[in-house]
């Protein structure tokens, strides 16, 4: 009989059975992920930002959703097994759970999971859980990015594991109190349900296997899924060679150190079938929020590694073969309560999964790519005064952006950060409806991708004027103004990010990477880029015929072609889109800047700031050619952040050239 | 309802071939006729029809769906097209809404847009959300735009303004600028194509449809004209993605709406299936032989979304019959994965080299290896047109899979099917359970060529109690083309709560839609006698981000609409919010205009009707048997209607074996259709 083989490697369910059930898991997570898509309230939910699972009686992921958010991967089995601790020996059959402690596993105090144990015979045997964004969580800014939070205090709601469903009745009390502690009950309410009721269908789902396969059979499926997916890391993992490889990426600045940027060290050790991760030797927890929990340091580790295998299903199976070391509490990866983390994912998150790219692109050179973009969130609170109630609204954005050159390719153009691919960004049509914020502009930037062999993808630009506000505030949440997106073997970066504010006119500024509550009014006008990805390779070695081509379209600026790729390129008639590239000049000029480039990176780093100042040098020429980093409003040199920045861009980008002494 | 007396003929064009179906609607007679597609698909129309018989002189309805939008679009063989929009929003349709089909695999790209960067110029102008001009159009730069469109030559523009859904009236003004420089190009507008809510999606959309334009109206009016020149004088009717059809004229104006024209065709047939054999709820299992279509028909409605495309990332928002298609077909390979799991599909051997047993050099085993080996399909085809080598099929899945998993070559083999079996069930699971949908009130219907061996197997995997096999399933879908009514789906946004909805308001918008459908129908020769308008509302509770549809009727009351929400939306995520306030979105217009009916010919059951004696008797592996069992084998086009036997049995025709498991009662219906019952352990 089938059912009495064994499969090769060691389960005991026959293939079938064992193809059927892990088939079934992955449909039962992408039925809970649907349903939530079409009820939810939270505009973040509908863009994408959840993410659902089914865990083991002992909180292991068994199957987490195919469309899921990269940060949230490795963070539900923590948040699981949180609500197992704290309830041992109190938990019954119809009770759910709610649960979004950063500092017991979870991401930040936005993401909410809804955990549903599923009991048969009165015995636990899973959890579904269905993790949500919701728009506001409470604390001292709309929507609950306040950079300027040092401790949980000013962030939000935290909530611990705590009851919502008693034995099928629903404590409206609970979800009341956390409700009542944001700006949108009523939607906060909602999108509780929609998680509830999909956390549902997931144990209807296991119910009915359980009906046609047997209890003993489908717990059994439960193990061998997380034994098959650790069965196929291993194999991966025991194709590459052994070895040791370190790198570290940074955030900006520590605000209580002053200007200098902030390490996060990421060792990756490969001995036989397994991964080791340490990240042990990062810097200290910095004043802002953009420190991490231990949850979103290992869910960086763990995601940066499923880039680079993108074949193989995520469980608790993967993290038995790549294990992570987040170091001792008190440092930017795992800061420990109660230092302000919800900023996580624009900050320690984004730094360690741009670490691993580094890292995996030596490993695996045929996938490598250089860095991407940082996740960045603008919001927009206050009342609207185009309705005579003034209600409250909220305008929080984010922006797809560029990705990083690859090894034969260019970087994709404007796509959702690394933070999670499935999120969508909004449409603009929809916030102008719901909000007094009228987009002035939604574009590619032209010079945005990293210069390079394979170029970077290009970044956006998105900005607005504010009409009937009242009472208004701004914030954003990123990072990367200083510590910008970097290339990789000989490739330069892009550019640096941060938001201008009535950009050109008398009353400009530039509000940086990272502010909020800064007060706005009716007329002001906003406007910020997203970056664009990291160069691959020697931008003087790329294909001038690529150079023409971006050109034509708009993606590099003649100039540019000229002082980033040595090309040459001459208009003829733009009209008919015939440029043309002159093959002499190109060759001479790229001799030239061979010769001369090694030099401007050891220029005097304020004699190039006055270059700037006086507009000799734009920003691209510093952070591309002469690894100079200021203060991009007031023109002031950072003279330990260049410094820091020299060293990188030596070892990145002017190491790997042909020419390179 | 008028009744055709002539001869119709659907035509259905695929990627490899095309289907033709003729109903002789005064004898009853069903022909069809295969051949494969061609270069230029009018070709292989004119040949097919050729090869049926058909005097097209004598033929009084000619229908057609067509895959010439689909591949277009996927072969990116397009005309060159352009953009002009509002300063500032070029790259809405290059962003898209950021995502990646892939989350994970940072190698694999999005498609480009379908109109290059360069291609997309801007122009000053800006309205807001009420419609309220910010900004006038500026006619200087309009009028540049165009004459630099002039220059370049091209064929198309696609004209997306933002908030263009709220006042056209910018729109319209650059068309009329453009119309004047490029009066041979086709002119697409954003309000026109699809005045909707949210730029990237209406842009997208009208971008695809601009493209498409010159192209698809062309392949429409020339294979018009070439039908005209061999004798035909009836209407060309043309299958839309929403599974109704359109004149000629109005392909003219939305060529966009054939995107899936193909797709949509078994889908139809499914749903004519079921009417014909009473099932209000049917599910269409169209397996061929790299992929397999599934549909949804509920209370004799396909289910048709709002969200398709054909590349991910470029959405085509106009109603489309919801059709989920699944990488497993006939020639579906089986393998082992390296952590030692059985896969079967998505990969398929192709047309070339095909299963092993195709003996064309293929060594990989697929289902179709599998089900010769287990004697569920025949070596020797119905008519002897191929000649199946069981040896190379033993051979293949000895090699790849028996031995790595220490299984005989048998029980491997029933593995496979197996494994093809519970991918196809998931894939229906997710089109029935995940909507809410419980598969036992459901019939299942199969065909295409590989369909009607894995239905039954399936349907008890579903608990599915009836299985319909049509009398032709290898050209059932083209058949879809003829069951069709001329059909235009219309919508206005209205965005308000429910209960401070201005009746006056509603009825007045709904009135503007219904007046554009008649006028649109009227334009086409549809009589008044012979237009009906459905009137539906989108609505949601208030704070969600999707909504639901809801029928409405005409002067309706719109409190038993809300209450019709919460009941369908309860249906739907298990679950109502009474309490929660409900928001008005989107009126929806659907314009249909009745062609004739078309029926297939009634075979009442002869008295007395018996079985035949089987054409041959074999060895078949049964699920959960050790040893084959010897199985008669029937020829189907002897099985007279009224015919009832019991598995276990293999039935042979030209375009499909049909596999009865034992225990499965079967029956020959008076439409000639197999049903099979599978009951309980049958």
């Amino acid at each position: 009989m089938a059912s009495q083989t064994q499969t090769p490697a060691g389960g005991t369910l026959d293939p079938v059975t064992f193809e059927v059930l892990k088939n079934s898991f992955v449909t039962l997570v992408d039925e809970m992920a649907e349903q939530i898509l079409r009820t939810c309230h939270s505009f973040v939910i509908y863009a994408r930002d959840f993410s659902c699972a089914l865990c083991d009686a002992e909180g292991n992921t068994i199957m987490q959703g195919s469309q899921d958010i990269a940060v949230h991967v490795g963070t539900l089995h923590l948040k699981a097994k949180a609500v197992l601790e704290d309830f041992a020996g109190d938990i019954h059959e119809g009770d759910v759970f709610a649960v979004n402690d950063p500092y017991r596993g979870g991401t930040h105090f936005s993401d909410v999971s809804i955990v549903r144990p599923i009991f048969v015979d009165g015995e636990l045997i899973a959890m579904a859980q269905a993790n949500g964004h919701w728009a506001d969580m409470g604390g001292g800014t709309p929507g609950s990015f306040d950079v300027s939070a040092t401790d949980h205090f000013g962030e939000g709601v935290r909530i611990p594991p705590v009851r919502i469903v008693d034995r099928g009745v629903v404590r409206h009390d609970v979800i009341g109190l956390v409700a009542h502690n944001t700006r949108a009950p009523g939607d906060i309410v909602g999108d509780c349900h929609a998680q509830v009721e999909a956390t549902r269908i997931a144990e209807q789902e296991v119910f009915r296997l359980i009906d046609k396969y047997g209890t003993a059979t489908v717990t059994t499926a439960f193990a061998e899924v997380q034994d098959y997916v650790e069965r196929l890391t291993r194999a991966r993992i025991a194709e590459l060679p052994d070895g040791v490889w370190e790198t570290e990426d940074h955030v900006d600045a520590d605000p209580a150190r002053g200007e200098g940027l902030v390490a996060i060290r990421v060792k990756m050790t490969i001995d036989g079938d397994e991964i080791r991760y340490d990240l042990s030797g990062s810097d200290p927890a910095i004043a802002s929020f953009l420190n991490s929990g231990a949850g979103v340091a290992f869910s960086g580790a763990i995601a940066s590694a499923k880039t680079f295998l993108p074949e193989i299903p995520l469980n608790s199976g993967f993290y038995r073969a790549i294990k992570v070391d987040v170091g001792p509490e008190g440092t930017v990866v795992n800061a420990g309560w109660p230092n302000a983390v919800t900023g996580c994912v624009s900050g320690a998150y984004e730094k360690i999964m741009n670490a691993g790219f580094e890292l995996w692109s030596q490993l695996l050179p045929e996938r490598a790519m250089a860095c991407c973009f940082n996740l960045e969130y603008l919001l927009i609170g206050g009342r609207d005064g185009r309705i005579d109630e003034r209600p409250y609204f909220m305008w929080y954005d984010w922006m797809a952006g560029g990705w990083g050159g690859r090894n034969g390719k260019d970087g994709q153009n404007a796509t959702s950060p690394v933070f999670g691919v499935g999120l969508a960004v909004q449409p603009l049509e929809g916030q102008e409806r719901l909000t007094p914020v009228l987009t002035t502009v939604h574009e590619i930037i032209p010079d945005s991708g990293g210069p390079g062999l394979h170029r970077g993808g290009c970044g956006v630009r998105k900005g607005g004027e504010l009409t009937a506000v009242e009472s208004s505030v701004m914030s954003y949440c990123c990072d990367r103004s200083r510590s910008v997106a970097w290339g990789i073997a000989g490739g330069l970066p892009s550019l640096p990010h941060g938001v201008w504010l009535n950009r050109g006119t008398a009353r400009e500024r530039f509000l940086g990477a990272n502010f909020s509550g800064v007060a706005v009014g009716p007329g002001d006008r906003f406007e910020r880029p997203s970056a664009g990805g990291g160069g691959y390779g020697d931008p003087l070695e790329r294909d001038p015929a690529e150079v023409l081509e971006d050109v034509i379209d708009g993606y590099v600026t003649v100039a540019r072609a000229a002082r980033d790729y040595g090309v040459v390129v001459e208009e003829v008639d733009a009209e008919i889109c015939d440029f043309r590239v002159d093959e002499q000049a190109t060759a001479a000029l790229r001799e030239r800047q061979r010769a001369e480039r090694p030099g401007w990176l050891d220029e005097d780093p304020e004699q190039v700031a006055a270059r700037y100042r006086n507009g000799e040098l734009d920003v691209l020429d510093l952070v591309r050619h002469h690894g100079v980093i200021l203060d991009w409003g007031t023109g002031e040199l950072l003279p330990r952040t260049t410094e820091q920045y020299r060293a990188l861009l030596r070892r990145r980008s002017a190491a790997h050239w042909a020419d390179a002494a | 309802m008028e009744r055709v007396t002539g001869t119709v003929v659907a035509v259905d064009v695929g990627g490899t071939f095309t289907d033709v179906c003729v109903l002789d609607q005064g004898s009853g007679v069903l022909d069809v006729a295969k051949v494969p597609s061609t270069p230029d698909p009018i070709d292989g129309v004119l040949r097919g029809v050729a090869q049926a018989g058909v005097e097209l002189s004598e033929v009084a309805l000619f229908c057609h769906g067509t895959t010439v939008a689909t591949n277009a679009l996927i072969t990116r063989r397009l005309p060159p097209a352009a953009m002009v929009t509002t300063k500032g929003f070029r790259d809405v349709i290059e962003i898209r809404r950021g995502t990646r089909d892939d989350l994970w695999d940072a190698y694999k790209d999005n498609a480009a847009p379908y109109i290059r960067r360069r291609d997309r110029l801007e122009v000053g102008e800006r309205v807001d959300q009420t419609g309220r001009v910010v900004e006038p159009l500026d006619e200087e730069a309009a009028r540049d735009v165009a004459r630099i469109l002039a220059r370049r030559g091209v064929q198309a523009v696609a004209v997306c303004f933002v908030n263009a859904y709220a006042n056209p009236a910018h729109e319209e003004r650059m068309a009329e600028i453009l119309r004047e420089a490029l009066p041979d190009a086709a002119i697409s507008t954003s309000s026109g194509v699809l005045p909707e809510l949210f730029e990237h999606e209406r842009f997208s959309t009208t971008v695809a449809n601009a493209v498409l334009s010159p192209l698809v109206s062309g392949y429409v009016n020339e294979l018009e004209d070439r039908l005209q020149d061999d004798g035909y004088d009836g209407d060309l009717l043309i299958l839309h993605s929403g599974g109704g059809v359109m004149t000629p004229e109005a392909v003219d104006k939305l060529s966009v709406r054939l995107a899936a024209s193909g797709i949509a065709a078994g889908a139809v047939a499914c749903r004519y299936t079921a009417e014909l054999c009473g099932y209000p709820n049917a599910i269409g299992l169209d397996m061929g032989g790299t992929s397999t279509d599934i549909s949804l028909v509920h209370d004799g409605e396909l289910r048709t979304t709002n969200e398709w495309f054909v590349e991910y990332g470029y959405p085509i928002c106009f109603p489309s019959i919801e059709v989920l298609t699944i990488g497993a077909g006939g020639g579906s390979l089986a393998t082992i994965d390296s952590a030692g799991s059985l896969r079967n599909g998505p990969q398929s051997a192709g047309s070339l080299p095909g299963p092993a047993c195709y003996g064309a050099g293929g060594e990989e085993p697929t289902n179709t290896d599998a089900n010769l080996v287990l004697g569920r399909l025949g070596s020797e085809l119905v008519g002897g047109g191929m000649t199946l080598d069981a040896d190379k099929a033993r051979e293949a899945i000895r090699s790849r899979i028996a031995e790595p998993l220490g299984l005989g070559v048998e029980q491997a083999a029933k593995a496979i099917i197996e494994v093809a079996n519970a991918n196809m069930a998931d894939a229906v699971r997710l089109i029935s359970l995940q909507r809410g949908y419980d598969p036992r009130e459901f019939a299942l219907v199969v065909f295409g060529g590989a369909g009607a061996l894995h239905g039954a197997a399936l349907a008890r995997e579903l608990s599915v109690p009836t299985v319909v096999v049509p009398p032709r399933p290898g050209a059932w879908s083209a058949l879809g083309c003829l069951m069709v009514d001329i059909r235009h789906d219309l919508s206005e946004m209205f965005l308000t709560p429910a209960d401070a909805a201005d009746p006056d308001a509603l009825e007045e918008a709904f009135g503007r839609l219904e007046t554009e459908g008649r006028r649109l129908l009227r334009d086409e020769g549809v009589g008044d006698e012979r237009i009906a308008l459905e009137r539906s509302i989108a609505m949601r509770y208030l704070g969600q981000w999707r909504s639901m549809d809801v029928p409405v009727e005409s002067g309706g009351d719109l409190a038993a609409a809300v209450e019709r929400f919460h009941a369908e939306h309860e249906r739907e995520f298990s679950y109502r919010r009474d309490d929660a306030p409900v928001e008005l979105y989107r009126l929806q217009l659907t314009a249909i205009g009745r062609t004739e009916e078309v029926r297939l010919p009634r075979n009442d059951a002869a008295a007395g009707a018996s079985l035949p004696a089987p054409a041959a008797v074999r060895p078949v592996w049964f699920d959960g048997e050790e040893e084959p069992q010897e199985t008669p084998v029937y020829d189907r086009a002897a099985l007279p209607a009224g015919v009832q036997f019991v598995g276990p049995a293999v039935i042979d025709q030209l375009d499909t074996t049909t596999f009865v498991p034992p225990g499965v009662l079967v029956e020959i219906d008076e439409w000639l259709n197999i049903r099979m019952h599978i009951t309980e352990g049958s």
